[in-house]
């Protein structure tokens, strides 16, 4: 692998820091030097990038990933789809995450038991295309809460896209079968959520019993425990017994506010916005109207997150985007969307969401002193965005303006060169 | 898609004819224009492939493909391999067919229920790149016969790479499982295979069975392909006119006689690499010339020379392809069959790349449209750095795979230099 030199271009490095114009080295799957000044004549042998003053960013990391989720309208079509179309479509997914700019993402849940798993495995053996990925298990979830998808006269678990256990040992069993396959993260849905009426937001389901053996089980193989917690007591239960990721976190008062902030250095949180704002304000389009959504208790769930997550980022909770893309209203892909909803919902600064995205996103990944920033000996994940999007975080939804991305050295997008005549001659007569 | 004219080309068009030079103009997914010489097609606004006399040909047929083989040693392996990496298995090698320049494959069994109609609706969508694909079910079979991987201690049916039928009526609900998922051709195992310790010359599977496989398979116009080494097996091949025979070792002069006088009904695909390589090749596996000798194969791979030199002397369809997809020969080598053709079995270059070319369109079942460079043909082509017809085994060579197009759409573009952009991507 020849060493890349990008030159001539404003390095936006993860930190916080503003921009600057300067040079970025990357030598096999990190970088070697990052300099203020042009460093032309030091590159022997390198392959020169001429940003012409485009952005480099660091890739950006979306922390709460279902590539199991088909784009549908409902969670039926997710679970109508068989094995073998599901994980092809997970291949098709994981590479559509990078053409966006994501070269990391954090499995937040899948919708059989292997398909992340096996996902992360091929990405890593280079059969597929795909962001660095973290794999998660199915939803564990008890009977008659999210993820349980059974009818009376259909009690088939491969009906449902979460595993349904219930009481500890089930729990046990359920969770090593997981822990087998080779998670990195074990998934718990600890509260209800507002798009199955049978379970709404603020109901919560699980035992501290099935949670704690869950997480015992999860440490005993070094993993990481995350959770689907929207309702207040749901977001306690998951800081009492030790989940590393929070997912929602809508509904919060002082004391689990607190709890969060005491232990700010050890958790994430991702919200996941895109579901709330978008049956909330565009639901039509899928047949929920505004009336119907406000009906479903969309308005006050967001009034309760808005708060609850605006409270967190102030207090210095890491607050992450992404999730819950990969519905008919919120495809995969659009996920950049998030950072926009960072700014103009929970009071975040266009810099802050940048970070949130990358430096926190090295995080995250469990991979804090490597990744998520453009830092020499850093992992060499590059995008090259023509804009600036402390400017504009819309350039970021815009795969036209990744002009290059670049995950662990190697070009996942190349800059576009215009053609030659060579022996081939390809050339417009 | 491709508005393209490749100039500057030595043309083997699939027809019989003798290369000659000549240009190729290719719009949309169709053949537009084939003329002699250079500069006759105007270029304006065209993307022009300056082939430099490189050889221009019809992408090739696999007539006998398991993608769902992967590459090892043992059927064993087959079937350790879980559903999930399965499929993705088989989509990466998909793509190394067309990459390796067949542009069709013909599956001849899969080795899961739904993995080959799955990888076929996925070519189609777009979703992976792929050669134009018609999709096999399992290989049918029965209890004891090719296939039926169970152990005593382990019934489970999950084991086999086969699909096992006892009756008439298992058959029917087999085959009906089978059409219901999409299959083009309906897989039956009729004789034996040494490796599994079962003679090639046995053939278990009673006309009854064989009878209601047809006749399901009929009622929905799809095709049936048989595993069918032993004479008798070629035989009931004939006779109940099964259109795809694999392999056809030990077919006698009855059986020769029988498949002659229906040959515009049958194809057939012997799989030569297969008894070849597991013969002389597979010693770093286990497998020495003497243990192959003493399963079988040097006896069955003389006598299927001698059967196919017959075939081919009496005009009967031999298409290259078959059983790649373990570790000693492996997916993506498939153009040395082509080789194999010339040196073993007597044919022609000619013949041996007209088998892959145009005999691939008719087992596609579009002649009409298909292995051929004709105007109005589908744009499925090879840029080949080398002269097949002077030496087929230029084709084993992915180098000289220069580019690879299919329906009109370039799969591997021909290489350019890069030039300054905006970007600028420079040596320094």
């Amino acid at each position: 692998m020849p060493n890349v030199l990008f030159t001539n271009v404003r390095i936006l490095d993860g930190s916080g820091a503003q921009p600057f114009t300067g040079d970025v080295l990357v030598q096999g799957n990190r970088i070697l030097r990052v300099s203020r000044a042009a460093s032309v004549g030091s590159a022997t042998g390198a392959t020169v990038i001429d940003g012409a003053g485009a952005t480099l960013m660091p890739g950006m990391c979306e922390s709460h990933t279902h590539f199991a989720w088909n784009n549908a309208a409902n969670f039926d079509d997710i679970q109508r789809m068989p094995t073998e179309e599901h994980v092809l479509w997970c291949a098709h997914v994981a590479k559509e995450y990078l053409d966006h700019g994501w070269t990391s993402c954090v499995g937040a849940a899948t919708a059989k038991p292997r398909l992340d798993v096996v996902i992360r495995n091929a990405i890593n053996e280079g059969l597929i295309k795909g962001p660095r990925y973290l794999a998660a298990s199915q939803e564990i979830t008890v009977a008659g809460s999210l993820g349980d998808e059974t009818l009376p006269h259909i009690p088939y678990p491969e009906y449902s896209f979460g595993a349904v256990v219930s009481g500890p040992e089930e729990m046990r069993k359920c969770v090593r079968m997981f822990l087998k396959y080779g998670v990195d993260s074990i998934k718990l849905n600890l509260s209800g959520d507002n798009f199955v009426p049978f379970a709404p937001a603020q109901t919560t389901w699980m035992s501290d019993e099935e949670v704690a053996i869950a997480v015992k089980e999860a440490k005993v193989r070094n993993k990481r425990v995350s959770v689907h917690a929207r309702s207040c007591e749901s977001v306690k239960q998951a800081l009492r017994h030790g989940a590393e990721i929070i997912y929602h976190a809508s509904f919060t008062d002082n004391e689990a506010l607190d709890m969060l902030e005491a232990q700010k250095d050890r958790i994430f949180v991702a919200p996941g916005l895109s579901v709330i704002l978008k049956l909330l304000y565009e639901g039509e389009v899928i047949g929920v109207s505004h009336a119907k959504a406000k009906d479903m208790g969309y308005e006050v769930e967001l009034e309760a997150a808005v708060n609850s997550l605006s409270a967190m980022h102030k207090r210095g909770v890491r607050v992450l985007p992404g999730g819950d893309y990969g519905f008919s209203w919120a495809p995969h892909g659009s996920n950049a969307m998030d950072l926009q909803y960072f700014v103009k919902y929970l009071g975040f600064t266009p810099m802050q969401a940048l970070v949130s995205a990358t430096a926190y996103g090295g995080q995250i990944m469990m991979k804090p002193k490597d990744l998520g920033l453009i830092k020499e000996g850093y992992l060499a994940d590059l995008l090259l965005v023509d804009g600036d999007p402390l400017a504009n975080l819309g350039v970021l939804l815009e795969k036209d303006k990744l002009l290059a991305i670049m995950k662990d050295g190697v070009f996942h997008k190349e800059p576009e060169v215009r053609a030659g005549r060579s022996r081939w001659s390809l050339s417009a007569a | 898609m491709a508005n393209v004219v490749f100039t500057n080309v030595r043309l083997f068009d699939g027809s019989g004819d003798m290369p000659y030079t000549g240009e190729v103009q290719v719009q949309g997914n169709r053949i537009a224009r084939v003329a002699r010489g250079s500069r006759s097609i105007p270029a304006a606004g065209l993307t022009v492939i300056d082939g430099a006399g490189a050889t221009l040909m019809p992408g090739m047929c696999e007539a006998h493909t398991h993608f769902a083989w992967n590459d090892q040693p043992s059927l064993g392996s087959i079937q350790k391999m879980p559903t999930e990496e399965h499929i993705l298995w088989c989509a990466h090698i998909a793509e190394r067919y067309l990459k390796r320049g067949f542009t069709s494959c013909v599956g001849a069994a899969t080795a899961k229920p739904r993995l080959d109609v799955v990888i076929r609706n996925a070519i189609e969508q777009g979703m992976i790149p792929g050669p134009r694909y018609l999709a096999a079910s399992q290989e049918i079979t029965v209890a004891g016969g090719l296939a039926d991987e169970t152990l005593p201690h382990l019934p489970f049916e999950e084991l086999n790479f086969g699909a096992v039928v006892s009756g008439p009526e298992e058959m029917r609900k087999c085959v009906r499982m089978f059409l219901k998922y999409g299959v083009d051709t309906v897989k039956l195992n009729l004789s034996g295979e040494y490796i599994t310790g079962l003679p090639a010359e046995f053939t278990p599977m009673t006309e009854e069975e064989i009878a209601t496989a047809v006749r399901e398979v009929r009622l929905r116009n799809k095709r049936l392909a048989a595993h069918a080494r032993s004479s008798e097996s070629v035989k009931q091949c004939v006779r109940h006119g099964i259109e795809i025979i694999y392999h056809a070792s030990f077919a006698d002069e009855e059986a020769l006689d029988m498949l002659e006088a229906k040959k515009d009904h049958h194809f057939v695909a012997p799989g030569i690499a297969w008894l070849i390589h597991t013969s002389h090749y597979a010693s770093e596996y286990g497998i020495t010339p003497e243990i192959a000798k003493n399963m079988g194969y040097h006896r069955e791979l003389e006598t299927a020379c001698v059967t196919l030199q017959k075939m081919r002397k009496r005009g009967i369809r031999i298409l290259p392809g078959g059983d790649y997809g373990f570790a000693w020969i492996k997916h993506g080598t498939n153009a040395k069959d082509l080789e194999y053709f010339v040196k073993y079995l007597g044919f022609t270059p000619m013949e041996a790349l007209l088998s892959a070319t145009k005999l691939g369109a008719e087992i596609m079942l579009r002649p009409k449209e298909l292995g051929q460079i004709k105007e109005g043909y589908l744009a499925d082509l090879l840029l080949v750095d080398g002269d097949p017809v002077a030496n087929v085994a230029v084709l084993q060579d992915p180098d000289r795979m220069l580019a690879v197009m299919k329906d009109g759409v370039f799969y591997k573009t021909p290489e350019v230099r890069a030039a300054r952009g905006r970007m600028g991507l420079s040596a320094a």
